[in-house]
């Protein structure tokens, strides 16, 4: 589990597109949102965050072809899915702290009123990650980089339109539809659906021509 | 007599090529050279080896264990190289080495950065600025820095000029005096083979055309070279293969003593060089 970690933190690092990201991500959204809807707007950062980060090793793939050296070191596949499936909490975790750091210094500069730790946000964004991973994960293991990262837009612009909608329209937008659901279903639907998704990455993972 | 790697059968269908029941085995202590023209089922074979390609038939065993179910436990004895530089090219050199190492369970860091002095590698280079030679090297100091008993090489000196080629059959060739290593080398320059392998495995269309000690394939064949007046029907078909020009023709044979006795001084035969063998036998 380390090791895939290691790898997904050092990718990161060495990634100018992610770095931009995870520094103009924020304005950007404080731009566009504005600091009026706080707690959608945390929800927003934490959620696409950890989600951008747990699938940012894939994107390597597109370009290269550095799944064969993973897969040449002493790991089962199974194991890589599995570890794969975990290091979102581990994402999600520091997520919280990157984002909470990021927003205290907003705050502390006066440039917005946000919030920088939000529980019932974080209580949301798990089942939020996991649901939007749970689809995309197995495209990633089953198919070519390029042909997941198509679900991959369609997951994230669904996110980020639902999200934007929340934010801007609050309880007279789609929350208005949603508010039937109850949040304990939501955390039930995820982890199942989360379940389901690695045993079908973790088949379709063992099963293919890498 | 307890082989480091066994395969055994091994079948794999595409829709253009299928690699046909290959088998051959590999001694401890020995560098086999796997040779065939580009397109052969070389790679194919390297990353069925490797379960990089999940296999239709056959078994391949690494260190007398199925390499599928043991993968963790045979991985962890294998040091690769692959034809192309597959790590991220965005890290550094010392980035790509704390991911690597922090896989196997025997990694040397002190062997690695030894490696890394000899070969002139910076840590602190990121690995696309590397040229492909120094890339080949960074593979070879990874492969060789965990203790592994097995190297597998994809076409490690295609590319390399002459000179890089020279260097890295050197290093192979140190490995396995000081440390009684394993290598498997597949290349299509075979005259890097005559140089260093103990064994020869040539495949061709997917098929094993022979898997023997080297020795043995540069005795077996020879070059025949003689005027096209003893040419007809019959006789062509005593050749592996023939190259006819206008004053003449060369041909392969893999019976030696019958060509003698059947053309004696009308034809001169020499030896077979690995290239030789392997361009007559895929041309015809």
């Amino acid at each position: 589990m380390l090791g895939i970690i290691i790898r997904d933190i050092s990718l990161m690092f060495s990634s100018r597109q992610m770095i931009l990201f995870m520094v103009l991500y924020v304005p950007f959204l404080l731009y566009m949102f504005g600091s009026s809807a706080s707690e959608q707007l945390y929800l927003m950062i934490i959620v696409l965050y950890t989600y951008m980060m747990s699938l940012m090793s894939f994107s390597f793939d597109i370009t290269g072809k550095s799944r064969y050296i993973i897969n040449s070191l002493p790991i089962k596949r199974g194991k890589i899915v599995i570890y794969k499936y975990l290091s979102v909490f581990v994402y999600f975790a520091v997520t919280i702290v990157f984002a909470g750091i990021y927003l205290w210094i907003i705050n502390i500069l006066n440039i917005a009123n946000v919030d920088y730790f939000n529980l019932r946000s974080i209580i949301i964004g798990i089942p939020t990650v996991m649901i939007s991973t749970a689809i995309v994960f197995p495209a990633y293991f089953r198919f070519e980089a390029r042909i997941a990262q198509i679900i991959h837009f369609i997951v994230f612009l669904t996110s980020f339109t639902l999200f934007g909608n929340a934010a801007f329209a609050g309880d007279k937008g789609i929350l208005k539809y949603l508010s039937f659901i109850k949040l304990e279903h939501v955390m039930v639907a995820a982890l199942v659906l989360y379940i389901l998704s690695l045993i079908l990455s973790v088949v379709l993972y063992k099963n293919r021509d890498l | 007599m307890a082989y480091i790697l066994e395969v055994n059968n091994l079948r794999k269908e595409f829709k253009n090529f299928t690699l046909d029941n290959i088998s051959f085995k590999l001694e401890p202590g020995y560098i086999m050279g796997f040779i065939g023209p580009n397109g052969a089922g070389k790679s194919t074979t390297i990353k069925l080896i490797m379960n990089l390609l999940k296999k239709d038939g056959g078994e391949v065993k690494i260190f007398g264990k199925d390499h599928e179910k043991y993968e963790k436990e045979v991985k962890n004895k294998i040091g690769f190289v692959y034809d192309e530089n597959y790590y991220y090219e965005d890290l550094s050199i010392r980035a790509m080495r704390n991911i690597v190492a922090s896989f196997y369970s025997d990694w040397d860091d002190e062997k690695f950065n030894k490696y890394l002095r000899d070969f002139d590698l910076n840590p602190k280079a990121k690995i696309k600025t590397l040229s492909k030679g120094m890339k080949m090297k960074f593979s070879l100091a990874v492969a060789l820095s965990h203790n592994a008993d097995l190297i597998i090489m994809d076409e490690p000196t295609s590319g390399l000029d002459p000179v890089f080629r020279r260097e890295v059959l050197d290093i192979l060739y140190s490995v396995i005096e000081d440390e009684g290593k394993s290598i498997f080398f597949s290349t299509h320059i075979t005259t890097d083979l005559e140089k260093i392998a103990d064994y020869i495995t040539f495949i061709n269309k997917g098929k094993i055309v022979f898997s023997k000690p080297k020795d043995e394939v540069l005795e077996s064949y020879a070059i025949v070279k003689g005027g096209l007046d003893i040419l007809n029907d019959s006789t062509r078909k005593e050749f592996i293969g023939i190259r006819e020009t206008k004053v003449g023709f060369e041909a392969l044979t893999d019976n030696i003593e019958k060509t003698r006795k059947t053309f004696g001084d009308r034809v001169l035969i020499e030896k077979a060089n690995l290239e030789d063998i392997m361009v007559y036998s895929v041309r015809g």
